[in-house]
């Protein structure tokens, strides 16, 4: 989009500024009517309107970039178009480059100046120096007139429209026209109370605006349908609201995509373009036809929700302080209140005390963390209630971020039910709470690209799980949502090897829970002898000792896990299976399976007494009465996390602890000794701090 | 991670060869000799049509529209590159609707295979219909000669592409049409020209069923009345008459999908009397990146 920018004295400070709708502007900097709440009161002494129609981009990177010096005062239109063009060089060169390029003024051809009645050097010496067209006469009129003046507003209002014909924004300046014209003024009757009424009518409008937006990073688009679902009495008008709450402060406007100081080469730091909403680097740039430039970068990272383009509207929120997480209650009463267990309750406990110590302000900034380091089926939800119970009674905003779609929509009821008072916003692709506002937030991870330093508390599940690791996109939204004085809480049962290190080391916080809610040990994995898969499936044969433990498994009536490293294995291991136990029911199911979710319930139901998988079901699906087969245990797709976590599948329910775990492998592979000493390390642990059930 | 690692790895994947990462499954693989820019098996799976079965739509079914109504259509004929299957609906929303403007050669290329087809069947249209008039002025060897040079080949003389509303593009940035077009243009060297605008903001024509579509798009375009525009098309009709074909204006409207017909029927009634207007008549073709 194309935005006006302009600068403006006030008292001998200056300030530039860009603007949605200068109707708006025009207003605020006229500073009459003191008694209406949330609008400015000393009028501005000058403004210089540099562009009607910058692109957007352009148009804010000139008001930060902008330093103001005392010659600027006896500058005219052209040196201010002359150095406003100094600032943007290298935008305008690259354009020119791009085949993009104007006249010689391009883009400041038309610099305005204005001054108001009254201000200070109004009428004197200077104004010889300051060539004043009609047209812009008749404008300063506007300015001058205390009371407005119906007909000089119209004519104002018809050179605004006629120079919205000659640019492509049409749109926007329709609806500026429209605005003043109509719904600022009322036509005909010209009346202080009317004018005044618009004005509240309009902070009241940016009250509400600023609210809703609290915390988000929107695009203009998202913006949009959040008023239309939110405050549809605010649809048609939105970008004044927008404009007036960004004049007060309480919103920033910005260009999704905008250079920032990149790293530094030589002596000088070069600029590097980001998308502000994802952190990645655009590496597109095409001919826009919003901002009319031929080279607008977009973001191709995150394009799933909506383009990010350096013409691209993003609005924020200014930030908001935050509050201190503390818990009234002792941590006893707590964890009797939640039903906790001894370790689920000591670990509670210890990130209480975390949220509750005063902040670090180190040099670094930014929010603290916590590792929450619990074994598979410690129950790490119910050890998370009594920390959003803490963030919400100090009046913060909550966040729990987890990667999967079928785990936000368990989780939903059940926090629910825990916190009535304030029901979660739940937030998926295609989720229905799209905009919704809640205390408590429960999204997937790439929703958190809309949230910008809105929590106190940001719970992240399963840290190391698929979409963060390795996703340099979803780590920058997580490190975004939290306000920089909040706290994240990691949740995982195989922390990153980085996190483990720092834990190691006492540099990160953290609690271990290491034991299961049930309080029996977790189930040691065996290792199995076999030759790798492909070669016994090529063979027709398994090996016997495998057999072997997979007929106890069906002696004992357990259902199976039977993991895979590769989705080419599971047809040829489904033969060979139905022709040995033909009284099984045994399906297999990977990622390219179009009936997976249909297996995955069967299963759960017990309809399916063997499942043939991958990784996929590595993590979430539980079932009662469960034992684990993990074939070529020694491929390099299974690493030390992956199959803690397999084996974390079997020994879930309280009445059968002791489930079986087999590592058939053809090497006794680094990964697999590494996982069974974790487990046995937490066994270990979990013995000496005597969790088990005797 | 740790530093050591992390250096080991980003040095591990300077000696692994690059795969190029396909633009439609994201997977790093392969790309297809053909079109580079998308794997082997994402090539494989694209649903061309190479026969269509309505010769007036280029639908690869049975069409009823076609047969149906025996009106008189203003366009000679259609062609579209895929049929608009769930996966093409995935591309097509890729690029429209997210702004994935990557695609966009790609999707010209496929378009450009549409091209080819229509040029070949109007080449041989035009030699088997014109064959009596070549052995009149030629000898025959020589007509064989210039039926395969390139002068003889039919040639489109201007590529009109559908406008979108001045709404819709300030939201997308950009127009399909007109994109795709471009490539083509640059690929053929032809030339496009806007000769059609907008005259109203019609909604989505994705959610409309064909009655509400038909009537909606009636007189939805009208020709573009832009002087230098129009100079362009003087010019362009001069050069063709200069080459002394004495023959209508062949234009082909481009647009990126074929559903009912009715953008492209309404966008050729538009052309046709803006044509008339510069005292000109038009032969009208469409084509369409994707036919539903």
């Amino acid at each position: 989009m194309k935005v006006a920018v302009y600068v403006v004295e006030q008292g001998g400070d200056w300030e530039a500024r860009i603007s949605l709708n200068m109707a708006v502007d025009q207003l605020w900097w006229t500073g009459r009517e003191t008694n209406v709440p949330g609008w400015n009161r000393q009028p501005a002494d000058r403004i210089v309107l540099l562009s009607r129609s910058l692109p957007l981009g352009w148009a804010v990177k000139l008001a930060t970039a902008c330093r103001f010096t005392g010659k600027m005062q006896h500058w005219d239109e052209a040196a201010w178009s002359r150095g406003a063009a100094a600032l943007l060089k290298a935008e305008i060169r690259a354009e020119q480059a791009a085949g993009g390029g104007r006249g010689r003024d391009w883009p400041f051809e038309e610099v305005e100046m204005y001054r108001l009645v009254g201000a200070k050097g109004y009428g004197g010496g200077e104004e010889g120096s300051v060539d004043w067209g009609d047209g812009r006469s008749e404008w300063t009129g506007e300015w001058m007139n205390e009371h407005g003046n119906e007909r000089t507003n119209a004519r104002v209002d018809r050179r605004i429209s006629e120079k919205a014909d000659e640019r492509v924004n049409g749109r926007r300046n329709e609806r500026e026209s429209e605005w003043t014209g109509g719904r600022m003024y009322g036509h005909g009757n010209e009346r202080t109370n009317a004018r005044v009424d618009r004005r509240e009518e309009l902070a009241a409008g940016a009250d509400r605006l600023a609210e809703a937006l609290a915390g988000r990073s929107l695009l203009q688009g998202e913006a949009e349908a959040l008023v239309a679902e939110q405050l549809p009495e605010l649809a048609g008008n939105w970008l004044a609201a927008a404009q007036l709450a960004y004049l007060q402060g309480r919103l920033r406007l910005e260009a999704a995509v905008c250079g920032t100081a990149g790293a530094a080469l030589g002596l000088r730091r070069r600029e590097v373009l980001r998308c502000l909403r994802c952190g990645s680097v655009p590496t597109g740039r095409t001919a826009c036809a919003a901002c009319g430039l031929a080279g607008c970068a977009y973001c191709e990272a995150c394009l799933a929700l909506g383009r990010s383009r350096a013409c691209a509207l993003l609005l924020r929120s200014a930030p908001l302080p935050a509050v201190r997480c503390t818990a009234g209650v002792a941590p006893t009463v707590t964890a009797r209140r939640w039903g906790l267990s001894a370790a689920q309750a000591a670990a509670a406990a210890a990130a209480l005390g975390f949220l509750a110590e005063p902040r670090k302000r180190s040099a670094a900034g930014g929010p603290e963390r916590f590792l929450l380091w619990a074994v598979t089926g410690a129950g790490k939800t119910e050890i998370t209630f009594p920390l959003l119970e803490a963030a919400l009674a100090a009046g913060g905003r909550a966040l729990i971020a987890t990667p999967r779609r079928d785990v936000v929509l368990e989780l939903a009821p059940r926090l629910a039910k825990a916190f009535p008072a304030d029901v979660p916003a739940v937030l998926y692709g295609g989720s229905e709470d799209r905009w919704s506002r809640s205390r408590i937030t429960l999204a997937t991870t790439h929703q958190l690209l809309r949230f910008n330093q809105a929590f106190d508390l940001v719970i992240i599940d399963e840290i190391d799980a698929f979409p963060y690791h390795n996703d340099p996109m979803l780590a920058y939204a997580a490190r975004q949502v939290c306000k920089p004085e909040g706290a994240f809480i990691y949740l995982s049962a195989t922390p990153p090897v980085e996190l483990q290190r720092l834990a190691r080391f006492g540099r990160l916080p953290h609690a271990r829970v290491p034991v299961r809610f049930h309080g029996y040990p977790l189930p040691v994995p065996r290792h199995v002898q076999m030759q790798p898969l492909n070669r016994c499936l090529k063979q027709g044969r398994l090996p016997k000792r495998l057999l072997q433990a997979l007929q106890h498994s069906i002696d004992r009536k357990a259902q199976i896990f039977l993991f895979v490293s590769r989705i080419a294995h599971i047809d040829g291991l489904l033969l060979l299976l139905r022709r040995m136990y033909p009284n099984l029911t045994i399906e297999g199911t990977s990622s390219k399976d179009p009936a997976r979710a249909g297996k995955v319930l069967e299963f759960r139901e017990g309809t399916i007494s063997l499942l043939v998988t991958t990784t996929i079901l590595e993590r979430g699906v539980t079932v009662p009465h469960s034992d684990v087969f993990i074939l070529d245990a020694d491929s390099g797709l299974f690493d030390e996390a992956a199959l803690v976590q397999m084996a974390g599948r079997a020994g879930r329910s309280k009445d059968d602890p002791a489930g079986n775990v087999i590592f058939a492998s053809a090497e006794w592979s680094r990964s697999q000794r590494a996982a069974i000493s974790q487990i046995r390390r937490m066994n270990a642990m979990a013995r000496r701090q005597g969790y088990f059930k005797s | 991670m740790n530093p050591l690692m992390s250096w080991v790895k980003q040095a591990r994947s300077l000696v692994a060869p690059a795969l190029p990462q396909c633009l439609f499954c994201g997977r790093q693989a392969r790309s297809s000799p053909d079109m580079p820019g998308i794997c082997l098996s994402c090539y494989s799976r694209i649903p061309w049509i190479r026969r269509p079965r309505c010769q007036t739509c280029g639908r690869h079914v049975g069409c009823p529209d076609c047969s149906r109504s025996r009106g008189p259509v203003p366009i000679r004929c259609n062609r579209s590159a895929v049929a608009y299957t769930r996966e093409m609906r995935e591309i097509l929303g890729q690029y429209k609707y997210r702004g994935n403007e990557r695609l966009t050669p790609l999707l010209g290329q496929m378009l450009d295979k549409a091209y080819a087809l229509l040029q070949k069947e109007q080449s041989d249209r035009q030699r088997t219909g014109g064959t009596l008039q070549t052995h009149f002025f030629c000898k025959p060897i020589m007509a064989l000669k210039s039926n395969l040079s390139r002068s003889n080949l039919w040639q489109a003389d201007l590529l009109v592409p559908v406008p979108v509303s001045t709404v819709r593009l300030l939201e997308r940035g950009f127009n399909q049409a007109e994109q795709l077009a471009e490539v083509l243009c640059r690929r053929r060297d032809l030339l496009q020209l806007p000769l059609l605008v907008r005259t109203r903001h019609t909604a989505k024509q994705s959610f409309k069923s064909r009655s509400e579509r038909l009537a909606d798009m009636k007189h939805a375009f009208t020709g573009n009345m832009d002087a230098a525009v129009l100079h362009r098309l003087r010019e362009q009709l001069d050069a063709t008459a200069f080459r002394g074909q004495q023959r209508p204006l062949r234009i082909i409207i481009i647009d990126d999908i074929y559903t009912t017909g009715s953008t492209i029927r309404a966008c050729a009634d538009a052309l046709h009397s803006l044509c008339e207007s510069m005292g000109c008549t038009a032969e009208i073709y469409s084509l369409t990146w994707a036919r539903s």
